[in-house]
């Protein structure tokens, strides 16, 4: 559809406080770290759900306990570490956001909710079982919940990139799911997240040897970590090839006619992911072979971040495809960058002194805790 | 306002001060929060305080829920909301302040991080280490305060950034100093009357007391900062609007009201804090209810007014609250609203909507219902076609007067709290049968009884 047919909105007047590629690259930096606190959130509540189902009830529970724990952290890291993505995105892309969520508002807003109920029964799963309770009510309406703040996300993303579908689905809301990559993309995310999840597990079980009467324990959860890993890169693999081609053929052409910039990304995304795939494949004994383990981690990073540049760079071409691209006035504010950089470097600092000062610092018998 | 259109039933300002006013609270309290358990835990070491101790224990899973959990959620609400209902403002704050919001958001990552390890570490590290955690985490938190106030304070009062567009002149605005000054007061009240119920829960009566006591004290303290950040804030507004607050426009006295009740909520806080910083022993369930409740007053109070001076604007002296620029006015007589505004034809369901409809929705609908908050049907009740168009006439001559107000004029717009109508003729006509439309049957009604 031509631009000028489009209900697209006026570009703000408003200069942007720094060149447009400032912004790409910060917001592909901070989301990165987002994305993975997504991927560990998603799956940890996909995998506690499941592990605590097992027949196995210790060795269930003691899993399912592994990933509240974790997400009660993960989840707040993933909330801080959303802002900023959120504010670069909107001073490259604003009119396109802003139109997606007031077109969604109901369900946009209402993912606050879930996300806020998701959050609540982590706590409660959290607590039962250290309390030694079942708790895979809680695990598993907390994944739905995730999953349903997953599946707004994908589908807010999608419209904001195809202005032309913009008054069909004021219209019509349920036809924003009609979109034909939606579900790909989803599983994408969700495959994801598994991989992760299942990973850490493997990766933090036997991080260091195990003692002697925790080896059979540790080797079991590892074990357990690397199965699914490995059942989920097999289908992310397919759901790859899905997405490929369900994506709009304009864009598809665009992307394969990039060059270099595009396709070495992409072909070393998917190299990536079979390497994972062969990493993962050859773990027989995860206390053995911990560097396995620990590589398909790395190569599950490197993939990650190639797939972000891919998914960047995807939805350029989506935008240029609906002839929506225009060049914002810029403007300098460089004196005020340089006190975001400032401080940034700063936090960064004093939180890890913060960590580290945490995780080191084990007063001796008779010496004074907090 | 080219951007689509989504109506609220309960109106998109009362669900932006809903989602705002919860958020204002919790993150006033994380802020308030730091700082007081920062002070009370340094006493604790010192003075090897146990009871002291065990209540900022007590308080700690209470700031970290509230602070990493429901502040985080709802701070992404308050964002979410406000693109929603005002996406052209969101938009132009955005392009203005992102490094400041960039900012912030570095103080709220050291925040977080040092709130789970603060909790976390209770009992496993170092008093000096845990110490650590605490201070770094009030430190962050307060500074989050810091940079945050520079946005809000511009969005009241921009000071001279209309005229320079620079970024320190909309950041250190008039209202900026004063307003970190109240806020701090009222984190510090807050935080106090939250701690208050960790301390009932002290079985030593002794003890309870004196900490009580020290809470009254923090408590009467916030409340001694946050009323001079008032008065200092109050004198930092434009006259006009100090004159409102005075009464001076009989058809806004809830400002007015808003205001006095906030002074007596101010007056209640103090009376309670002073009531258990002499008498400690009074201190209990229903005192420490009352105390929280007229801390949450104050602050809601404090929004609410704030909220209010600033209308018609969203962003003072700029833009309204139907996202209409003061510099547009002109050219959207010229060629109507729905030149700008294209969105306000198409309605979620795809239901055709006549002109007048697509008027009101352009450039009311940001602030009324139709039937709920603000409703345009009780409001345009005793309108016909003839008289609305006359009203609306007037409103549209008032744009003059923003304009030259914008432009540093002593000019006094004669409808203070409402954006000038802004479009042409036709738009004006559409807009004026179809708030008479809205009342046709009770007037039908009214005429057959009669």
């Amino acid at each position: 559809m031509p631009a000028d047919t489009l209900l697209l909105p006026a570009l703000d007047p408003m200069p942007i406080p720094g060149p447009p590629w400032l912004f790409h690259a910060l917001w592909l930096v901070t989301f990165a770290i987002h994305v993975v606190g997504v991927n560990v959130v998603l799956g940890s509540s996909i995998l506690g759900t499941i592990a605590s189902l097992d027949r196995d009830r210790t060795f269930g529970r003691g899993v399912a306990r592994f990933f509240a724990e974790v997400n009660t952290w993960a989840i707040s890291l993933t909330i801080t570490f959303g802002i900023a993505p959120l504010l670069f995105l909107q001073v490259l892309h604003g009119r396109l956001f802003y139109s997606a969520t007031v077109i969604l508002a109901p369900a946009w807003l209402g993912l606050l909710l879930l996300l806020m109920a998701a959050y609540y029964l982590t706590y409660r799963a959290k607590y039962r079982l250290r309390a030694g309770k079942g708790a895979a009510v809680h695990l598993g309406l907390s994944a739905l919940l995730f999953l349903g703040v997953a599946a707004i996300q994908v589908v807010v993303h999608l419209l904001s990139v195809q202005p032309g579908r913009w008054e069909g689905v004021l219209a019509s809301p349920w036809t924003a799911l009609s979109d034909r990559s939606f579900l790909p993309r989803f599983l994408h995310f969700v495959l994801a997240g598994i991989t992760l999840a299942g990973i850490l597990l493997a990766w933090v079980s036997v991080r260091r040897v195990p003692e002697e009467g925790a080896r059979a324990e540790a080797s079991a959860r590892a074990g357990f970590g690397v199965k699914i890993a490995l059942l989920a890169t097999l289908l992310q693999l397919v759901d790859g090839l899905w997405l490929t081609i369900s994506v709009p053929r304009e864009v598809l052409l665009g992307l394969m006619r990039g060059g270099a910039a595009t396709m070495l990304p992409l072909t070393l995304g998917i190299a990536a992911g079979f390497g994972l795939l062969v990493f993962l494949a050859r773990v027989r004994d995860p206390i053995a072979d911990r560097t396995s383990v620990r590589r398909s981690l790395e190569l599950f990073g490197l993939a990650m971040v190639l797939m972000l540049v891919t998914r960047h760079q995807l939805r350029d071409l989506y935008i240029a495809a609906a002839s929506a691209h225009a060049a914002p006035a810029t403007t300098g504010q460089w004196g005020v960058f340089a006190i975001f950089l400032g401080c940034f470097v700063l936090c960064t600092a004093l939180a890890i002194v913060a960590v580290v000062r945490s995780v080191r610092d084990r007063p001796g018998p008779g010496e004074a805790t907090a | 306002m080219d951007y689509p259109i989504r109506e609220f039933a309960m109106g998109g300002g009362v669900l932006i001060a809903v989602v705002a006013i919860l958020h204002v609270v919790v993150s006033h309290f994380a802020v308030g929060g730091g700082l007081v358990m920062a002070i009370l835990e340094t006493a604790a070491v010192k003075r090897n305080d146990r009871p002291l101790r065990d209540l900022v224990k007590r308080s700690s899973m209470i700031l970290l829920l509230l602070s990493t959990v429901f502040g985080a959620i709802s701070g992404v609400g308050i964002w979410f909301t406000i693109g929603v209902v005002h996406p052209a403002a969101t938009s132009s704050l955005i392009h203005t302040f992102v490094w400041a919001w960039a900012t912030e958001w570095t103080f709220f990552l050291l925040e977080v991080v040092t709130a789970l390890a603060w909790v976390a570490t209770w009992g496993k590290v170092s008093p000096r280490t845990h110490l650590l955690l605490i201070w770094l985490y009030a430190f962050a938190a307060f500074m989050s305060l810091v940079v945050i106030q520079g946005i809000l304070g511009f969005m009241l009062t921009p000071g001279s950034y209309p005229r320079t567009f620079s970024f320190w002149d909309g950041f250190l605005n008039p209202t900026y100093l004063p307003g970190i000054l109240f806020r701090t007061g009222a984190c510090v009240l807050l935080a106090a009357a939250w701690i208050a119920f960790a301390a009932l829960r002290e079985p030593d009566r002794d003890a309870r007391a004196r900490l009580s006591r020290i809470l009254g004290a923090a408590g009467a303290l916030g409340i001694g900062v946050a009323g001079i950040g008032w008065f200092v804030w109050e004198r930092a507004l434009p006259d006009s609007v100090q004159r409102l607050f005075l009464g001076e426009k009989p058809l806004i006295a809830a400002l007015a009201t808003g205001r006095s009740h906030t002074l007596r909520m101010f007056a209640v806080a103090a009376v309670l804090a002073l009531l258990v910083l002499v008498l400690p022993k009074l201190q209990s369930w229903p005192v420490a209810i009352l105390a929280l409740l007229a801390g949450a007053g104050i602050l809601a109070g404090y929004e609410r007014v704030r909220e209010g001076v600033r209308k018609p604007f969203v962003i003072a002296e700029q833009m309204f609250s139907n996202g209409v620029l003061v510099s547009e006015i002109d050219r959207l007589n010229e060629e109507g609203i729905l030149s700008k505004a294209a969105w306000a034809t198409k309605e979620a369901g795809g239901r055709p909507v006549p002109l007048g409809e697509a008027v009101f929705r352009a450039e009311c609908a940001s602030c009324h219902t139709r039937d709920g908050y603000l409703g345009i049907r009780k409001i345009a009740s005793a309108m016909d076609a003839e008289f609305a168009a006359m009203f609306l006439t007037a409103m549209r001559d008032d744009g003059a007067n923003w304009k030259a107000r914008a432009a540093g004029k002593d000019v006094k717009p004669d409808y203070a709290f409402m954006p000038p109508f802004v479009g042409t003729d036709e738009e004006l006509n559409a807009l004026a049968r179809w708030l008479a439309s809205l009342n046709a049957a009770q007037v039908a009604e009214a005429t057959h009884a009669r």
